[in-house]
């Protein structure tokens, strides 16, 4: 039952940051599908490793994936899918925790919260550009053999 | 020249990584016959060197002042708009009335309050908050998205303007959430926190940075990284002021 409500949700915030982000009308529903796709993958790899650092990865890779490929179906740019897509990956509960803990004093929590959220965000980041970058290497290659200017 | 570093700008302040933008203005210079392109883009400012076959050579600058704000249909029509100068080179007075009509189009309000309330409402749920919950934060989304509207241009930076942002609407909730007993102030922060928080920003730093952008990734990332020290340091004071500090 979490689950589900968990995948609405995550589904519905991409579709709000979507909308912040102007995103246009024609990709809003496959940018929302990114969250769903993101927390759907977040959450089966949840289950199978531990830490705070591959599942975010794992989901990232995922994200990414899913990005770079309807970019291409739509002919627009990958960004328009992947920031939509990763937003609920974002450790925003962590974060307040962390902070909350430094307020009032435990700083021992503060430290295992402030890691888990320093911890996400690097996991995600690795993944995405992980994914990005095997993408530029494969179109570069792809592109150089169809000659570009020479440089 | 001069429309080429109009385009780079609007890329960069539409949210455009820093290597796209490199590599959107390179093209565009080859397509234009330049035999040699040398872009250098930071985020506040683009150097552009252009080499033409007659040995001519051409250098502009552009310091950009403006921040940031995330606008992706923009992006994405700057991006066909430098793809069709790829490919069939039109001329510059039809990529100057395409740019002007692209950067003047002002995107409708409704969307970005329709936005702020949807994702801030989802998240506190997300989160494990209970639906009312998700309405109060779906409330004080709508009023951060207020705040943006006219409290952004007044503040002298965003550092200021975050702070703030987060203390009055830190104090909102708690207040709100002291008063009606069945709300979770934390549940309401947290998704509120995510409308704030600057996540694609840090996000897209590591990205710079582990892609080979080390000076501009580091620069988005220690901006960021304010950025959020500001607005937790808001909302740590509106709690600590409301004498709220339990979970």
């Amino acid at each position: 039952m979490i689950i589900i409500q968990q995948l609405i949700t995550a589904m519905l915030g991409s579709l709000g940051f979507a909308l912040i982000f102007h995103v246009s009308k024609k990709y809003l529903i496959s940018a929302a599908f990114g969250g769903f796709v993101c927390w759907g993958v977040y959450l089966l790899a949840a289950e199978f490793l531990s830490g705070f650092f591959f599942a975010p990865f794992v989901a990232a890779v995922v994200s990414t994936l899913y990005s770079e490929i309807s970019a291409r179906c739509f002919k627009a740019p990958t960004t328009v899918f992947l920031i939509p897509s990763v937003i609920p990956l974002i450790p925003g509960s962590s974060l307040y925790y962390a902070m909350h803990y430094a307020v009032s004093g435990d700083y021992l929590q503060f430290k295992s919260f402030g890691t888990q959220t320093a911890l996400v965000a690097f996991g995600m980041a690795v993944g995405i550009s992980l994914v990005s970058g095997i993408f530029a290497v494969v179109f570069r290659t792809i592109r150089v053999k169809h000659a570009m200017p020479d440089k | 020249m001069d429309i080429m570093l109009e385009l780079g700008e609007e890329l960069l302040s539409s949210g455009a990584e820093v290597n796209r933008v490199e590599d959107t203005l390179c093209r565009i210079g080859f397509a234009y016959g330049a035999k040699k392109v040398n872009v250098f883009v930071i985020t506040s400012s683009i150097v552009m060197t252009v080499i033409f076959s007659d040995d001519e050579e051409l250098t502009c600058t552009r310091r950009i002042m403006r921040s940031v704000s995330t606008n992706l249909s923009r992006l994405e029509q700057l991006n066909n708009l430098s793809r069709i100068c790829n490919e069939h080179t039109p001329d510059i007075g039809e990529v100057k009335a395409r740019l002007k009509e692209i950067t003047t189009h002002k995107p409708t309000r409704f969307f970005e309050y329709t936005g702020s309330i949807l994702a801030s409402g989802a998240f506190a749920v997300f989160f494990g908050g209970t639906i009312f919950d998700g309405i109060a934060a779906a409330f004080f989304g709508a009023i951060i998205c207020l705040l943006s509207r006219i409290f952004a241009p007044v503040c002298p930076n965003r550092v200021f303007y975050y702070f703030s942002t987060a203390f009055l609407v830190g104090i909102g909730i708690s207040i709100t959430a002291s008063l009606i007993t069945l709300l979770h102030s934390d549940k309401i922060m947290i998704g509120d926190i995510m409308l704030l928080i600057p996540g694609i920003a840090i996000t897209n730093s590591i990205r710079d940075m582990l892609i080979g952008d080390t000076l501009s990734g580091t620069m988005r990332f220690i901006e960021s990284l304010i950025w959020a020290v500001a607005i937790a340091g808001g909302f740590m004071l509106a709690i600590a002021v409301t004498g709220r500090i339990a979970l």
